[in-house]
């Protein structure tokens, strides 16, 4: 069964219903927003039950849309958090990858301001690697890029976008060895981005982010994990209810080869290495029960089929 | 732009200068110091790497006086100021203090002010001056081209003249070439430094 990510969006109106139906079809629920009188559902669902779902919930007045980025976890790596790049632009597309179902973290450096001073440091680093994609925003010049890149990806092992103001074709001949994506034209801004123009920029910096996860998946693809995420997701939310108490708007954040668990590590890192997913089988056995570098965090890395033997 | 008289950004990387216009644009308009600006003229180069502002400054002769921002209506024994502005109540109350004795200054209300058997005429009080917003300017100005200019740019000289400013701004030290920068900034505009 292949499962795709996509968006629903209805009335509060009978919303039980549609979670139940995906629930019954074998999908999953990755986040739930209710604002005002909208339910937002991003979900995994059956790729061959996508029609049956539409074509449910047209009564209810609701929409289903495909969101390539549901179940991944963004960074949004700016040289650092002040006024310079907060709101505009680092807060804009963190807020649009959100939008299309991505949960974005934004992740401002010590040290990465300026030219010959900008320097990464290795938390800074694990907590990148934590994600699935890095997307760096970077400024307006190309002596700057050029002269800094080097050191702000130092360590960095996670496919990586950049942005910066430079055309795509000078930030393809600059920075060495190549990155991922580029995006160019979008460098330091001090406005909000509505002008559609800007928006356009916005909708290609999305565009080459799908495109670098979807070569991530079918890298994954070709060696599949021991569990989806999205299922050991719904197994920890079954079996251990600490998960419950945590107030954090994603208690459970579900990336395309793990998952990252707000609970302590100390307390919870041994309760969920023996939560059982099915048959004997627990989350010990076919994934790493590892601490995050983000707050006290539990971080788990699902095994391959590979390592593991084990597909569930 | 169209209250500056001259506005040049000059950078070695044309895409570069471009942004900097805008930003610069952006940020000295949302802190409202474009009507104080006569003249400006921005210079980057980012392989220095170095951010030189020179500019020219418009009269400031506005003071804010207590009539700008309040209504003051005398009865008899006392003189209630209904305010509409809160921004200037604070600097206000301290002068009728200092003036009239906290005993005679009483506060209902945010927006009321009521002031006892004072001896001031009620024109007098509307004339008293309770702010001058040039005092800040330097401190507005020094602040908006500290966000204009490229982050990372901590090694900083600014000089703030009645009527002229200049700002130099590096990651590395500053050493005479600036100056001999800001000369030749200010020729560009037509001054002086």
């Amino acid at each position: 069964m292949i499962l795709v990510p996509i968006t629903y969006r209805g009335g509060i109106y009978r919303n039980d219903e549609v979670i139940d139906l995906i629930e019954d079809l074998g999908g999953y629920i990755v986040q739930k927003h209710v604002l005002a009188g909208e339910v937002v559902l991003q979900s995994f669902v059956p790729k061959e039950d996508i029609e049956l779902i539409r074509a449910i919930v047209k009564p209810l007045s609701g929409e289903v849309t495909d969101s390539p980025l549901v179940g991944t976890e963004i960074a949004v790596v700016i040289p650092s958090l002040e006024i310079h790049h907060l709101p505009h632009p680092a807060c804009d597309i963190a807020e649009y990858t959100r939008r299309l179902g991505a949960k974005s973290n934004m992740v401002g450096m010590a040290r990465g301001v300026g030219k010959r001073i900008a320097a990464i440091n290795d938390e800074e680093r694990d907590v990148i690697n934590e994600h699935d994609i890095a997307v760096y925003v970077l400024g307006n010049f190309e002596t700057c890029i050029e002269y800094k890149m080097p050191v702000l990806r130092r360590g960095v092992e996670v496919p990586i976008v950049l942005c910066g103001a430079p055309d795509k074709e000078t930030l393809q001949r600059i920075v060495k060895p190549a990155v991922d994506g580029y995006v160019g034209n979008v460098g330091r801004f001090m406005h909000r981005t509505k002008e559609s123009d800007e928006l356009g920029k916005l909708d290609e910096i999305i565009a080459e982010i799908t495109r670098v996860l979807e070569k991530k998946r079918e890298e994954i693809a070709k060696d599949p994990l021991s569990v989806s995420p999205a299922r050991l997701m719904d197994v920890i939310k079954e079996q251990v209810p600490a998960i419950h108490e945590v107030t954090s708007p994603t208690p459970l954040t579900v990336q395309m080869a793990g998952l990252r668990v707000k609970l302590p590590y100390d307390t919870y890192a041994g309760v969920l290495k023996k939560t059982e997913i099915e048959d004997g089988i627990t989350i010990g056995d076919i994934a790493d029960v590892v601490p995050s570098r983000m707050r006290d965090y539990i971080l788990v890395k699902i095994l391959p089929f590979s390592s593991t033997n084990t597909v569930i | 732009m169209t209250a500056i008289e001259y506005f040049e950004v000059e950078c070695a990387e044309p895409l570069g200068g471009e942004y900097y216009r805008q930003i610069t644009n952006d940020v000295l308009l949302d802190h409202n110091l474009l009507i104080v600006i006569h003249k400006l003229h921005v210079f980057i180069d980012p392989k220095v790497p170095v951010f030189v502002a020179v500019g020219m400054l418009k009269k400031i002769t506005s003071l804010v006086r207590v009539r700008d921002f309040t209504n003051v209506n005398p009865l008899e024994g006392k003189i209630i100021l209904v305010i509409s502005d809160e921004k200037y109540l604070a600097p206000m109350l301290k002068i009728f203090w200092q003036r009239f004795g906290k005993d005679h200054v009483e506060q209902p209300d945010r927006f009321t002010v009521i002031l006892y058997d004072v001896s001031a005429d009620p024109r007098e009080i509307e004339d008293i001056v309770v702010a001058d917003p040039s005092e800040s300017l330097y401190k507005d100005l020094i602040y908006a081209f500290r966000c204009i200019a490229p982050e990372g740019f901590r090694v900083r000289r600014e000089t703030y003249g009645k009527e002229k400013f200049s700002f130099v701004a590096s990651e590395d030290t500053l050493n005479g070439s600036a100056d001999t920068l800001i000369t030749e900034k200010f020729r560009l505009m037509g001054e002086t430094p």
